[in-house]
């Protein structure tokens, strides 16, 4: 794909700078336009075939689709680069989870409720569930319609419905008020869900195309696209039995729209783990031999061949279980893909006060890399842990990576005492180092002069190893170097 | 009257109309937002419509090629153990070796190994739900060793050395060397061989190891800037064995010390990477950076990176969420062989070769996916219907 620049959506821009758009020039514009920070909406006087050539020059090759509501949205595809410390990926694997029509009204409504009430916090961020998948289960149109409203009524997810009937999927239009995904057309149905979203009036819906053939899903996205159908998801089949197969389709089709500059597969790619659950309790899995509870094996099945989807790019995902355990590795791999490489991940190294600390309060020495940060920072508060937190430059690693990179070591140390003035805050001459940096003790304590004391391993039994240990320390320490506390 | 207020009012009437207009100009250009113009349908227009057949368009069917690369360069393979024929204790592993990124390109021609941690003194430390596979055989490394043969299909087996730091037990160079023989003995699969982690230690302990088992394509770990990487170079050009060449997430401090294990001596097929695998949550995107950019380099034609690669996917368990005793997050014996496939397997999909593990759930998950990468693209067996979900 040819790199576009700021000059060729410059040259295309009205060049006035009348303002309207809130930037202070066209220049200024076209900049935000290309971080795709900003929509060529924005403009309201660029001549219509111009914006028509810019929409083509900035639209990602995978387009961006959406579903939801006016409250929720879920976000799909938009993605530019293959891997993602060429720039970023765009907007994470949405996870939905499916709900049964088959199930009671109370049913439907926990489940909904659960699903929308679902977080998991991590580095002060909440990772969170996208959407609700509901199936035709009973085959009974009343039945799914009733579903809908439920669900429409007790939360504000975003709303995937599930049927390969186009009959009943027209039904369900009718009722619902969101703008839903539509699982799915096949090459067989395809004709009747064209018929069936060319005529919603003042409606509208993302449908998936299904088949296991690349060929077929994209001759289908482009009788789509002919007549006008855009929002479009592509879903190529997810095999349980061989994973390795479907992250092909997915590379395939990826690598098509974002190196081939193909626009018939330039469409956000749909998987389903919810298959390798099932697929599990029917036929097994590699985790069944230590796991005595098959559905707990099924579930981890589920949680692993999520994983691999997210690791190849899966724009979105369709769950059967919500259990925190299976979505925590889950969760926390998509954000960890989709933070924006560009980003540092530092916080500025320095003296930070925890709570109240005195003259007598202890002296930790962490790394800055944000996440080890915040986790310690986070952890100490929940514990009421008082202390002086000295944070050290080691170039954003984490303590045992900066321990063995040589980052975490005496000559840093001793720099970051100076420049700090902690000797003028305290009384004693102690550092706590975490266990996992005990082996550069003596190079720590060479440097600076400094007693070291190695503490735990994690920051969250420091406030236990505190309440046990520090007066016992502080008196020794001060005993020996004559003076009393 | 000023155009775009006339615009505004359109917007929110819907519709007006202008008497004895008259416009006096060269060009006149009215752009009118199609979106403002209703028809007004009767009753009777309605009906005809909605009785219309909507006509749907036909394309022609569209061929489609599979998208596949052609790659300058290939990953070199690299062999431990060896056959009986020349010598060996007979059994031979390999990794590396492919020629594309893909499967769909071409096949992998090995399988990710999977070589099992264990350690010459015994690991109290270790989280419970680990411990329990190893608590029988902990005090004896050689039965620890063939427990992970025999009832975990290691392909490989690592042994830490760790009692030989000077903080620990100092055990000495000879002693490592003792018990290399006597695991040698107790199983046949080939061995990575890992110091204590001191730089001063780790080149005496690797280089009295290498000389016992001479011959049998080890792999020692590993060779830094940090210590004395010529000692272990020599070892290994001596007694026939390979090196694991240890650098921190940056795939240029990689090709450096490559670069430098070559010009020590270092014969370029016996060099495995290990560019440090960040456990799951704790930077792992930086050890997907790396390892992706080493292997697109090393397929693009760098022969200073193609060689394979290792990730120490047991890092996994340090995982405050994998391993801490915590109600709201569940069983731990569930998320701790979790956090260890999740890990292993984003390093898979990175390029990763071979896998430093530890618990024998994550190990057969990693070795089942993993072998699905050598079969051909378009051969499955499938058992379940892609839409059997809608109706369960």
């Amino acid at each position: 794909m040819k790199k576009v620049n700021v000059m060729d959506i410059y040259k295309l821009l009205p060049k006035v700078n009348c303002k309207r758009c809130g930037y202070p020039s066209c220049m200024a514009f076209a900049t935000k336009l290309l971080e795709r920070e900003e929509s060529i909406d924005k403009c309201p006087v660029i001549k219509p075939e111009n914006k028509k050539k810019l929409l083509e020059l900035i639209s990602p090759p995978v387009k961006e689709v959406w579903f939801g509501n006016s409250t929720r949205r879920v976000l799909l595809g938009g993605e530019e680069v293959m891997y993602r410390y060429e720039k970023t990926f765009f907007n994470p694997t949405a996870i939905g989870i499916d709900i049964s029509d088959n199930l009671d009204e109370e049913e439907i409504k926990k489940r909904a409720k659960d699903i929308e009430k679902f977080e998991f916090e991590r580095t002060g961020e909440k990772l969170k569930l996208d959407f609700i998948v509901i199936r035709n289960a009973s085959g009974d149109v009343e039945k799914f319609k009733k579903a809908i409203e439920i669900v429409e009524n007790e939360t504000k997810m975003p709303i995937a419905l599930a049927s390969l009937n186009p009959k009943v999927i027209e039904e369900a239009l009718k009722v619902i008020n969101s703008k839903p995904l539509i699982y799915a057309a096949t090459k067989e149905t395809l004709n009747d869900f064209i018929k069936i979203l060319k005529n919603l009036k003042n409606k509208d819906a993302a449908l998936v195309l299904s088949s296991n053939n690349i060929k077929d899903l994209r001759n289908m996205a482009a009788k789509c696209l002919a007549n006008d159908i855009e929002d479009i998801v592509l879903e190529p089949h997810t095999y349980p039995e061989n994973i390795a197969e479907t992250l092909d389709y997915n590379v395939i089709i990826r690598r098509a729209a974002i190196e081939r500059s193909d626009k018939y597969l330039g469409f956000p790619i749909l998987n389903l783990p919810i298959k390798a659950y099932y697929y599990a309790l029917q036929y097994g899995c590699p985790m069944e031999k230590f796991i005595s509870k098959k559905e707990d094996a099924a579930k981890m099945f589920e949680a692993t061949i999520a994983a691999a989807l997210i690791n190849r790019y899966a724009d979105a995902l369709i769950l059967h279980n919500y259990d925190i355990w299976e979505l925590m590795p889950v969760l926390t791999l998509r954000q960890a893909i989709y933070t924006d490489p560009r980003k540092p991940q530092a916080v500025e190294p320095g003296l930070y006060p925890i709570g109240n600390p005195d003259e007598y309060s202890p002296v930790i020495l962490t790394t800055n890399f944000s996440l080890t940060f915040y986790t310690v920072t986070g952890d100490f508060e929940k514990d009421n842990v008082t202390c002086w937190l000295l944070v050290m430059d080691t170039g954003g690693k984490a303590v045992d990576v900066s321990v063995a990179g040589g980052q975490y070591n005496g000559e840093n140390a001793k720099k970051l005492i100076e420049e700090t003035g902690i000797a003028d805050k305290v009384k004693h001459r102690i550092i706590i180092l975490p266990a996992l940096a005990a082996s550069t003790r003596g190079d720590i304590e060479d440097k600076t002069g400094w007693t070291c004391v190695v503490g735990t391993r994690d920051s969250s039994q420091v406030g236990e190893f505190l309440r046990k240990n520090w007066d016992r320390i502080l008196n020794e320490w001060l005993e020996k170097h004559g003076e009393k506390s | 009257m000023d155009i775009d207020k006339l615009l505004k009012i359109l917007e929110k009437t819907g519709g007006i109309e202008i008497n004895n207009l008259i416009i006096k100009a060269d060009e006149l250009i009215i752009n009118v937002p199609t979106g403002y113009i209703k028809m007004p349908l009767t009753q009777k227009v309605k009906q005809k419509m909605a009785e219309e057949e909507i006509i749907i368009k036909e394309v022609p069917e569209m061929d489609f090629e599979l998208p596949i690369e052609k790659y300058p360069g290939r990953i070199r393979e690299v062999q431990f153990g060896k056959p009986k024929s020349e010598g060996g204790r007979g059994v031979v592993v390999k990794v590396g070796g492919q020629r594309a990124l893909y499967r769909f390109e071409e096949p992998y021609p090995n399988p990710p190994v999977v070589t099992f941690d264990i350690f010459d003194i015994p690991l109290h430390n270790l989280p419970k739900p680990v411990k329990q596979y190893f608590e029988d055989v902990m005090e004896d490394p050689c039965e620890w060793a063939k427990k992970c043969v025999k009832e975990f299909e290691a392909d490989m087996i690592t042994i830490h050395h760790i009692s030989t730091d000077p903080k620990i037990k100092d055990t000495s160079p000879r002693e490592a060397a003792k018990l290399m023989e006597d695991l040698m003995q107790a199983v046949k699969v080939p061995f990575v061989i890992g110091g204590s982690g001191n730089p001063d230690k780790d080149p005496l302990v690797l280089a009295a190891c290498a000389e016992v088992c001479e011959g049998d394509r080890c792999l020692l770990a590993s060779a830094n800037l940090e210590l004395d990487y010529k000692k272990i170079v020599d070892a290994a050009m001596k007694y026939d064995h390979n090196v694991l060449a240890w650098s921190i997430m940056d795939p240029n401090m990689a090709k450096e010390l490559n670069r430098k294990l070559i010009s020590a001596g270092l014969d370029p097929n016996r060099i495995v990477m290990d560019p440090t695998t960040c456990a799951l949550g704790y930077g792992i995107e930086f050890s997907i950076n790396a390892m992706t950019r080493l292997r697109l380099s090393g397929l693009k034609g760098d022969e200073l990176v193609n060689m394979p690669m290792s990730s120490g996917t047991t890092n996994a368990n340090g995982a405050r969420e994998a391993w801490m005793k915590k109600e709201e997050w569940g069983p731990r014996e569930y998320r701790l062989p979790l956090w260890e496939i999740t890990t292993g397997l984003t390093m898979l999909l990175s390029g990763v070769d071979m896998f430093m593990m530890l618990n024998p759930i994550a190990v057969k998950t990693l070795k089942e996916i993993g072998r699905t990468l050598t079969s051909k693209f378009g051969d499955v067996k499938v058992k379940l219907n892609n839409y059997d979900w809608i109706i369960a």
